[in-house]
Parts: structure tokens; C-alpha cells; sequence
């Protein structure tokens, strides 16, 4: 097939190919380094992941360094100690039905047919209760599980979703304090949200989970886990209320002028007019700041939650499988890059989205 | 005259817009000196003055999107104070045109003529958006309705802002030099729009620099330096003999070319 048979576009982007990636000796050169680079990796990962790999639970140590690759029994027989952690063995059924819940709940709240408050809110409540009563159980004939004994996925998506929803609403209002036209609130909230920050997260969870009991009174200290949330939400708030002021100061200032003009209150103004705006200007970084909060999920493991990793940590744990340990983090990354790409593309996808109205055509 | 209940706080038989004695600063900036002005119900005012002159700030105070330092300003007899109550009766009936459109981005055109009415009219969806296209056709733009601000063009953008404000059945519309931000063929459109409203009898000050519209539509021009009022006249008067050495430099350079 000569060049002239293309059709134009692909014979452009051909062209086009050939400029960039093989325009001068040194394209030339960096081109097809950077192509071996790629393929080596590939390879070893194909070899050792697939081909020289072991699958299967009846595989052990002595057929798994025969074969010489990955060694995927440990996942085959340990998974559930990876994903549930040390809910009881004969209840994780519970803890993957209530996994799906999460999941459930998630991908409907990110629909757009689902954006109005009485739906959202019937979804997030009825989820909510459902995770509860599966997790916690004594209801319904389902044995009593404590929190300390919530560990894996569900655990890290627990911490997750609810650092969201308790923090964002406090993000929001940290950020409306921040701006208010009286200046003590102003200054006194830009001190608060100024100081969360200069704390490591770390610091806050250990007094939330450790120092906060000998400081409330018995009926506020409540169950551990629900003080490190709250944490962890305080944490993301701060945070996020200063992405939300970066929204702010990138709406022009005719935006509430002219809302003021038609009569509209603060309240219409805020919630119609400054906060929709402020979102959008605020999307990249506050898809980031979500992404840091899953990550950062796993820190809970040092006030004693055996999270997704730590719940993989112990999975390798036990003598066989010691010498197992990178086929389990791989397995955990895969999980925690599901979540993480899938959240990136649906910012991406809410960004585009959203510039619908604001592009000039 | 319209279907929408009235607070009946309004006194209509009063001054549309009664400014007395009206002092502004900007720190130590005085920027509005002494202000006495009354505007009758169906009036139409042109406010025009160099720039700095203080004629925005003149008309932002009267639905107080700059607050004044002392004097008083009633609209309708309903006087200006702290109570914030004040301020949101004279926001509904009076209405305002941006020179900056300042359209609301995130919302379709005809989501920006429902908003407020149906937010504080409290009127129906089904009312508001009949109300809508009834204004958007008046714009003659009824054809926008579904798209987005950034889909049009300025002179658009302008039209579909005055049908935002008319949807919210003001008695008092502000124009704060609304067509100095377009290009100057889509000036025509905005300028026939507000003459189409002028000559149905609504009540109008415009802060424009635009002469030919003084001259055709206004009852009163007002010549504005230094934040004060220098010169008030009917057209006629104020082009023909105009009595401040200022306000004749200003239209030899207004007028000039």
C-alpha cells in the first residue's frame, strides 16, 4: 500500500508521527531507547506475573520458586484475610454485601439524574444504614461485630467515603467563615483551618483515638473509630475550605453583584450562584484532595484498624508465606489504582462536563 | 399592572427615587459630595460625567451595592436603613443592567431569567419560564433560551441580562453603562432594546456615554464631575446650552469627533 492510498487523516497522522518521534538522529536515538526500555519492563512483568507464575491454592513455596515467577497462591489462599482483615471468618459474606453497598451508593451519587438533595440524600442514608447493620450486626439475627474488628476493604472504604461526607459540608462552611464580611469570624476560622493544617495528620489521629477520651465527658467519648473519622474529616476539611477559597477568588465579582441586584439572599447567592461556581473553578484540586484522602486512609492502622494494607501486611505475616510479599502489595495497589484511575477519569469526566456551558462555539 | 403580588410596602404614588444630600467615601477619597436627585415614575434619566466621576457609584447606592457614608435615598418612600429588610424591598422592584453582563455562566439563559423570580417572586416554575420567554422574545432572543451565556455574543449577552432583570416586573431599571463593554456593531441592539423600554414607560436611569441615546429617549441629562452633580437639564437644553464650562469641555469631547 503506497502513502497516496491513505486517507488524508491518517497519512497526516503519520507524518505527524514521523516529525515528532523520528525528526533528528537524537528523536531517532531517544525514541527507540525509551521504546527497549518499555518492552524490557514489559516483559519481566509478563514473565514473572504470567508466564513463570504460579497460580492456585494448592501452589507452596518449594512449586512457586521452582516455577520462578510471581507466586499468586498466596493471594488464592489469603484473600480474605486481605480484604476483611479479622472480621469474623464465618461473617464476611456481611463485609463483601456491605462493600457492595459502598460501591453501589458511589456509582449512583456520581450519575447526574441523581443530583438533586432528596435523592442523593435517600441514597446516602438508606447506604449508610445498610453498611451499618451489615457491619455491626446485633439486629435481624446478625451476630454483633465491634468496630475494632472492622478491618480491610470496607474498613479503608468506610474511612473514605465518610471523610467526604462529614468533611466536605465542613469544608464548605469553614470556607463561608473564612469569607464572612465580619472580620473576627473571618480571621478567628482562617486561624482554626490555618492551624489543622500545620498539624501532621498523624498528631490528630493519635489525639483523637488516644488523648480525646481523657478530655470529653463519658457521654461524648463515643467508640474509637468514629473519633479518628472525625479526625480525619477535620483534617480534609482544612484543607479542602482552602481549595474552595481558591473557587471563590477565581468568580468574578459582577457573579454576586448581579445576584444581590435581583433580590436574591445570601443563602440563594451562596448556594445558586458563589458555591456552583467556585466547584468548578475548585474540581482539579479537589479531585486531588480525595485522592489524598483515600491514600492517606491507610494511616489509621497506627491507632489500631487493620485497614486494606495492614490487613494485606498480616496476610504475608505468617511463615509460608513470608517470602510472598510483593505478589500481595501488588495486589493491593491494583485495588487501590481501581479506585484511584476510576476517580481521576470521573473528574475528568465531571470537568468536561461542566465546561459545556462555558465554552465559546 | 403586573400579575405578581406586590409587598404593598411600596408606595407608588411616591418619588420613584428620592436621593438627598448623598455623601460617599472611599477612605479618605470623597467620592460622592452632596447628591440631591428625585426621579418621577416613568422618568428617564442619562447620567453621564468622565470616568471617576462617581456616576456608578451614584446609581450602586441606590440598591446599595455601595453603602453610603450619610444622606438618605428612598425608593417608592421606602427609605434606605440598617434594617436589611429595606434593602431586599428595593432590590425586587428595582432592577440592573452590568456593563459586564455579569450573566450567571453556570446556567442556561432561560435559567437565568427564572432564577430570582421563582427564588423570590416565589412564583412557579411553569409562570416563570412563560414570564421568561415572554421578556426574551421582547429582547427579541427567544430562540437562546437553551443555550449557555458563553454560547452568545456580547451584544446578546446584554439583551438576555436586561430580560433577566424585566422578569422580576421591576418599577425602577439601573443601567451602569451598558454598552461600553461591546463591540460597536452589537451597540445598536442593546441601545433599541432600552429605547423600546423607555417608551413604554419605564422608569430608567443609564449611566451611558452613548449621546444619540440622551438625546431621543432622556427626559433629564445630568452632568456629573468630581462626585458632584454639575449640571441637570432636558436634552435640549443640555446639548444646546449648556451652562457649566465643564459640562461643555465634556461634550466637546464626548461629541467631538
Amino acid at each position: 500500500m503506497t502513502a497516496s492510498s491513505l486517507p488524508g487523516g491518517q497519512s497526516a497522522r503519520l507524518r505527524r508521527l514521523r516529525r515528532d518521534y523520528f525528526g533528528s538522529p537524537l528523536a531517532v536515538l531517544m525514541t527507540l531507547l525509551s521504546a527497549a526500555v518499555i518492552a524490557w519492563i514489559g516483559w519481566f512483568l509478563l514473565d514473572w506475573g504470567v508466564i513463570r507464575a504460579t497460580f492456585g491454592a494448592d501452589g507452596t513455596q518449594e512449586t512457586c520458586v521452582a516455577h520462578g515467577g510471581a507466586c499468586w497462591s498466596v493471594i488464592a489462599v489469603r484473600w480474605r484475610v486481605i480484604l476483611f482483615g479479622i472480621y469474623p471468618y464465618e461473617e464476611q459474606w456481611r463485609s463483601a454485601l456491605a462493600c457492595v453497598v459502598v460501591g453501589v451508593v458511589i456509582l449512583l451519587s456520581c450519575l447526574p439524574r441523581m443530583w438533586s438533595f432528596g435523592r442523593l440524600a435517600l441514597v446516602w442514608v438508606l447506604g449508610t444504614v445498610i453498611f451499618y447493620t451489615l457491619m455491626r450486626g446485633g439486629v435481624l439475627g446478625l451476630v454483633p461485630v465491634n468496630e475494632q474488628q472492622w478491618g480491610g476493604l470496607p474498613l479503608t472504604l468506610f474511612i473514605f467515603v465518610a471523610t467526604g461526607i462529614i468533611g466536605m459540608p465542613l469544608a464548605i462552611g469553614l470556607a463561608l467563615l473564612r469569607r464572612s464580611e465580619y472580620p473576627v469570624i473571618a480571621r478567628v476560622t482562617g486561624w482554626i483551618i490555618d492551624t489543622i493544617r500545620s498539624l501532621p495528620l498523624l498528631s490528630i489521629l493519635f489525639t483523637c483515638a488516644i488523648v480525646l477520651p481523657f478530655m470529653l465527658p463519658g457521654f461524648l467519648i463515643g467508640e474509637k473509630l468514629y473519633r479518628v473519622l472525625f479526625g480525619a474529616a477535620l483534617f480534609f476539611a482544612a484543607y479542602q475550605a482552602e481549595i474552595i477559597r481558591g473557587g471563590f477568588q477565581g468568580i468574578p465579582k459582577g457573579q454576586e453583584e448581579a445576584a444581590k441586584a435581583l433580590g436574591l439572599t445570601y443563602w440563594h447567592r451562596t448556594f445558586r450562584i458563589v458555591l456552583p461556581q467556585a466547584f468548578r473553578l475548585a474540581l482539579p484540586a479537589t479531585i486531588n484532595q480525595f485522592v489524598i484522602a483515600f491514600m492517606e486512609t491507610s494511616l489509621i492502622v497506627v491507632v489500631g484498624f487493620m485497614e486494606l494494607l495492614a490487613a494485606g501486611n498480616t496476610a504475608f505475616k505468617t511463615g509460608e508465606w513470608k517470602f510472598a510479599y510483593a505478589e500481595v502489595y501488588v495486589f493491593i495497589a491494583a485495588i487501590y489504582f481501581a479506585f484511584v484511575f476510576g476517580l481521576s477519569r470521573y473528574g475528568a469526566y465531571l470537568e468536561a462536563r461542566m465546561n459545556v456551558g462555558h465554552r465559546k462555539d | 399592572m403586573s400579575a405578581i403580588a406586590r409587598t404593598n410596602v411600596m408606595d407608588l404614588t411616591a418619588p420613584a427615587i428620592e436621593i438627598t444630600d448623598l455623601n460617599k467615601y472611599y477612605g479618605t477619597f470623597h467620592a460622592l459630595r452632596s447628591i440631591n436627585l428625585t426621579v418621577s415614575k416613568g422618568e428617564k434619566v442619562v447620567v453621564c460625567g468622565p470616568s471617576g466621576s462617581g456616576k456608578s457609584t451614584m446609581i450602586r447606592c441606590i440598591n446599595q451595592l455601595e453603602e453610603h457614608d450619610s444622606g438618605a435615598i428612598r425608593v417608592f418612600g421606602t427609605q434606605l436603613d440598617d434594617n436589611l429588610g429595606s434593602i431586599d424591598e428595593i432590590r425586587r422592584e428595582v432592577g440592573m443592567v452590568f456593563q459586564q453582563f455579569n450573566l450567571f455562566p453556570h446556567m442556561t439563559v432561560l435559567e437565568n431569567c427564572t432564577l430570582a423570580p421563582m427564588l423570590v417572586r416565589k412564583i412557579s416554575r411553569a409562570e416563570a419560564e412563560a414570564t421568561a420567554m415572554r421578556y426574551l422574545e421582547k429582547v427579541r432572543i427567544p430562540d437562546q433560551a437553551q443555550k449557555f451565556p458563553g454560547q452568545l455574543s456580547g451584544g446578546q449577552q446584554q439583551r438576555v441580562a436586561i430580560a433577566r432583570a424585566l422578569c422580576m416586573q421591576p418599577e425602577i431599571l439601573l443601567f451602569d453603562e451598558p454598552t461600553s463593554a461591546l463591540d460597536p456593531e452589537m451597540i445598536a441592539e442593546v441601545l433599541d432594546v432600552m429605547v423600546t423600554l423607555a417608551q413604554e414607560g419605564m422608569t430608567m436611569v443609564c449611566v451611558t456615554h452613548e449621546m444619540g441615546f440622551a438625546r431621543k429617549v432622556a427626559d433629564r441629562v445630568i452632568f456629573m464631575d468630581k462626585g458632584e452633580i454639575i449640571e441637570e437639564a432636558p436634552p435640549e437644553e443640555f446639548f444646546g446650552q449648556p451652562k457649566s464650562d465643564r459640562t461643555r469641555l465634556f461634550l466637546s469631547q464626548v461629541l467631538g469627533h
